[in-house]
């Protein structure tokens, strides 16, 4: 029995790793398209790539998140957390989704101290980050920040937009986020917020444990992702 | 020139083409423009043989034959990179492999597909920034200068460094290794203040299982794995200490749910299947010893005892033609190196002898005593305790016990070695014995050495120096008696002044040392101390 689980695992492991194969060298070569298509001035097809780009890249988030809860659930995830320059995990986030922001022309910011050092599984974190990225993508209308700071013995990571912010009964009831269901029009299974909660939940410091929380308001007044790590 | 990515010499490594070209494709906008691929494990070794290269991006997956981690294990072993080649490991999914600790050799970093050039171009500038600290460390490391890799370490530490937890770590392994135990542990405690780190953790349990507290390192390995499943450095320790304390059926279940999680890496797969075969769990050992021959197949670390382990497990379970099928290969595959032929053989006579065939199983025996002479003792202990079982198997006992004595003399302070010839004799049902062999035999070193050491004392450098090189003759391979040895040479030297004569013959003894046991903490001392009397380095 055990046995079978082992080659389901590798089965799953080795799809997926020919998926993204697939779906990085597909972005790549749309990467390379669009770059044409802007030098020559044809911006319709330059967006309307944007929004294919957008679409490889979420399914290759899916991927990712899959693949880890499968493995969370079956506690064969190599959790790792060890000391992360925190300016390094959220640049390289941001440049994972630089392209697609491009497509839309929205502004990234970055606020973190080039010295912070927080304790986090890198791979997880910066999943969390690309998540909220591809969120706040779709909400927002042309910007959104980033910043990090360390609060009593905490690391606060927030991603704001200057979007319309959640609704209201999201903001009471912060799991309908992750209960609302399958909307294939916001692109919502909710899986992603379930994703981020998985990995908020597993960073522990003694007693203390990570968590999620969603906001409105923050430094350009829309929709706040805030994770805060221990 | 220091090295930066325009100027770097680039190889990648990707068996599917597509990707291979890709990675090619961003790393030549980088502006390299030394670029060279190969789409194999075997294609990249012979690249590697070929050419010096700064950097290294190669895919985990390669296809048929080695796979990335063993192309970098062999590269490291066989010298084809060096301490300043970068080495960037590409992965579709986080695996147990990319945890800390896990691997003895790394790559300087893994990088998580979906890869893009910018992600690409940041990852390798910083891989660069990072070697320039990391470099000159591993350079003396290499070179087994460990105090100066110390040395290094706290002065990266006071200019403070970015990364600073990696040079923790670094310089507690070394610290580990040249047996300043009193220092790692406060550099293990102080990281401990602050949070549960599990590689200090674990540490501290190394510390206590070298103290030989095995109950309070087996605690903390546990509690280590509780809090991280999946750190298989704590489990493999945890495992070291249930087998070191007798409770190998707990060892062997801590085994079990290690190979679960990460089930590629031969050593634990070896170990798996030696201590289930003690065990009596004959269907784990041979999965296990299986699993050891299919993983370790391209490996540049393979050894014969999976291949024995195996056979012995065939005998067991009635089917000698299968186990002597086994041993045909083990012989196959290591065909030149004498200490697998007597290990190979060794195992064959037992066999033989399991099968009612004594007299083959007598001359099969009589070539592995032969390749034994030739050896001239210096064999590893796990080889010649496979050949002491199988002559007791032919009921040579007296013939096993001389070889027995021969192993615990020329590794009188290894209490390692000592417990497995113990063990030895308790499965033989002749504990009392065994123990009695021990006693005797590295009582009789203990002797010798502190008469060589007292005439030292006593102002007699070269009476207690003869003394030692008598013992030494007879016991090629005793770390204590060569090291000590080497003392008393550099006593005589800074003493009576440079002497080249017995300047090489230090040296010589240091460099048997080094094989023996690289952590032997003298060493280090008196290689210095040497070049301090000698001049030079």
């Amino acid at each position: 029995m055990a046995q079978e689980e082992i080659s389901f695992t590798d089965l799953i492991a080795s799809s997926i790793h020919d998926m993204k194969n697939s779906l990085n060298l597909q972005v790549s070569a749309l990467e390379g398209i669009a770059r044409q298509s802007r030098d020559k001035g044809d911006l319709a097809l330059f967006q309307d790539l944007g929004r294919v780009i957008y679409q490889s890249n979420r399914m290759n988030l899916n991927l990712v998140e899959l693949l880890s809860l499968y493995k969370l659930s079956k506690s064969i995830y190599p959790l790792d957390i060890t000391e992360q320059s925190v300016a390094e995990v959220i640049e390289e986030a941001v440049m994972q989704n630089q392209s697609m922001m491009d497509f839309k022309g929205i502004v990234v910011s970055v606020d973190c101290a080039p010295d912070c050092y927080w304790y986090m599984d890198r791979e997880l974190v910066k999943g969390v980050l690309v998540n909220a990225l591809n969120n706040a993508f779709h909400y927002t209308r042309d910007q959104i920040h980033i910043l990090a700071r360390l609060q009593d013995k905490h690391l606060e990571l927030r991603v704001e937009d200057n979007g319309a912010g959640y609704p209201e009964r999201m903001l009471v009831n912060p799991d309908l986020a992750s209960e609302h269901g399958v909307s294939f029009e916001t692109g919502s299974t909710g899986l992603g917020f379930y994703f981020c909660e998985q990995v908020a939940r597993l960073h522990k410091n003694g007693r203390k444990r990570g968590a999620l929380a969603i906001e409105n308001g923050g430094s350009l007044g829309g929709g706040c992702f805030v994770l805060r790590l221990p | 020139m220091a090295l930066t990515l325009r100027n770097a010499s680039v190889l990648v490594i990707d068996d599917f083409q597509g990707m291979r070209t890709m990675l090619r494709d961003f790393v030549r906008s980088m502006g390299v423009s030394t670029i060279d691929t190969a789409s194999s494990g075997k294609d990249a070794i012979a690249q590697l043989n070929a050419n010096r290269y700064d950097i290294v991006i190669c895919d985990y997956n390669l296809g048929p034959g080695p796979n990335g981690q063993q192309v970098l294990e062999e590269a490291r072993l066989k010298n084809l990179i060096g301490v300043a080649t970068v080495w960037a490991m590409v992965t579709a999914e986080k695996t147990p492999e990319m945890v800390m600790g896990a691997a003895e050799v790394r790559p300087d970093d893994y990088l998580l597909k979906p890869i893009n050039q910018v992600v690409l171009e940041t990852r390798l500038s910083r891989l660069i920034a990072r070697k320039h600290v990391l470099a000159p460390i591993e350079a003396s490391v290499k070179s087994l200068n460990y105090s100066d890799a110390i040395a290094q370490c706290d002065q990266q530490l006071k200019a403070r460094v970015a990364y600073p937890q990696e040079i923790l770590r670094v310089k507690s392994d070394l610290l580990l290794a040249v047996g300043e135990h009193g220092a790692a542990s406060a550099l293990f405690e102080s990281i401990l203040a602050e949070r549960d780190v599990p590689w200090a953790q674990t540490g501290l349990g190394k510390i206590h299982f070298h103290a030989r507290q095995f109950g309070q390192a087996k605690e903390i390995f546990q509690q280590v794995l509780r809090e991280h499943t999946v750190y298989m450095e704590a489990s493999d320790w945890l495992a070291k200490s249930c087998n070191r304390m007798g409770d190998t059926q707990e060892a062997e279940q801590v085994l079990l749910e290690a190979v679960k999680i990460s089930p590629n890496s031969p050593s634990r797969q070896k170990i798996l299947g030696q201590t289930a075969y003690r065990n009596g769990s004959l269907d784990v050992a041979q999965t296990a010893f299986e699993k050891t021959i299919k993983i370790g197949e391209f490996s540049p670390h393979k050894a014969p005892a999976a291949y024995t382990g195996l056979a012995r497990v065939l005998a067991d379970r009635d089917a000698p033609y299968e186990a002597l099928k086994t041993l045909a290969l083990s012989k196959l595959e290591f065909k030149y190196n004498t200490e697998a032929a007597i290990q190979t053989g060794a195992t064959e006579s037992a066999v033989y002898q399991q099968m009612g065939q004594s007299e083959r199983a007598e001359s099969v025996m009589a070539d592995v005593e032969k390749l034994l002479e030739k050896a001239a003792g210096r064999v590893s202990p796990e080889a010649s305790l496979e050949v002491a079982r199988a002559l007791f198997a032919l009921g040579m006992k007296e013939r096993a016990c001389t070889l027995l004595q021969d192993v615990v003399r020329n590794n009188h302070e290894n209490l390692e070695v000592s417990e497995s010839i113990e063990t030895l004799f308790k499965d033989l049902g002749m504990h009392a014995e065994g123990q009695a062999l021990i006693a005797q035999s590295s009582g009789e070193v203990v002797a010798i050495n502190n008469q060589g050491v007292t005439l030292a004392k006593g102002g007699d450098l070269l009476g207690g120096a003869n003394l030692l090189r008598s013992a030494s003759a007879k016991l090629p391979s005793n770390e204590v008696i060569l090291i000590n040895l080497c003392g008393l040479l550099i006593a005589l030297l800074s003493k009576e002044g440079k002497n080249h004569r017995i300047a090489s013959e230090a040296r010589e003894l240091l460099d048997r040392v080094r094989v023996i046991n690289l952590g032997n903490k003298n060493y280090h001392v008196y290689r210095a101390a040497l070049n301090r009397i000698m001049g030079g380095r």
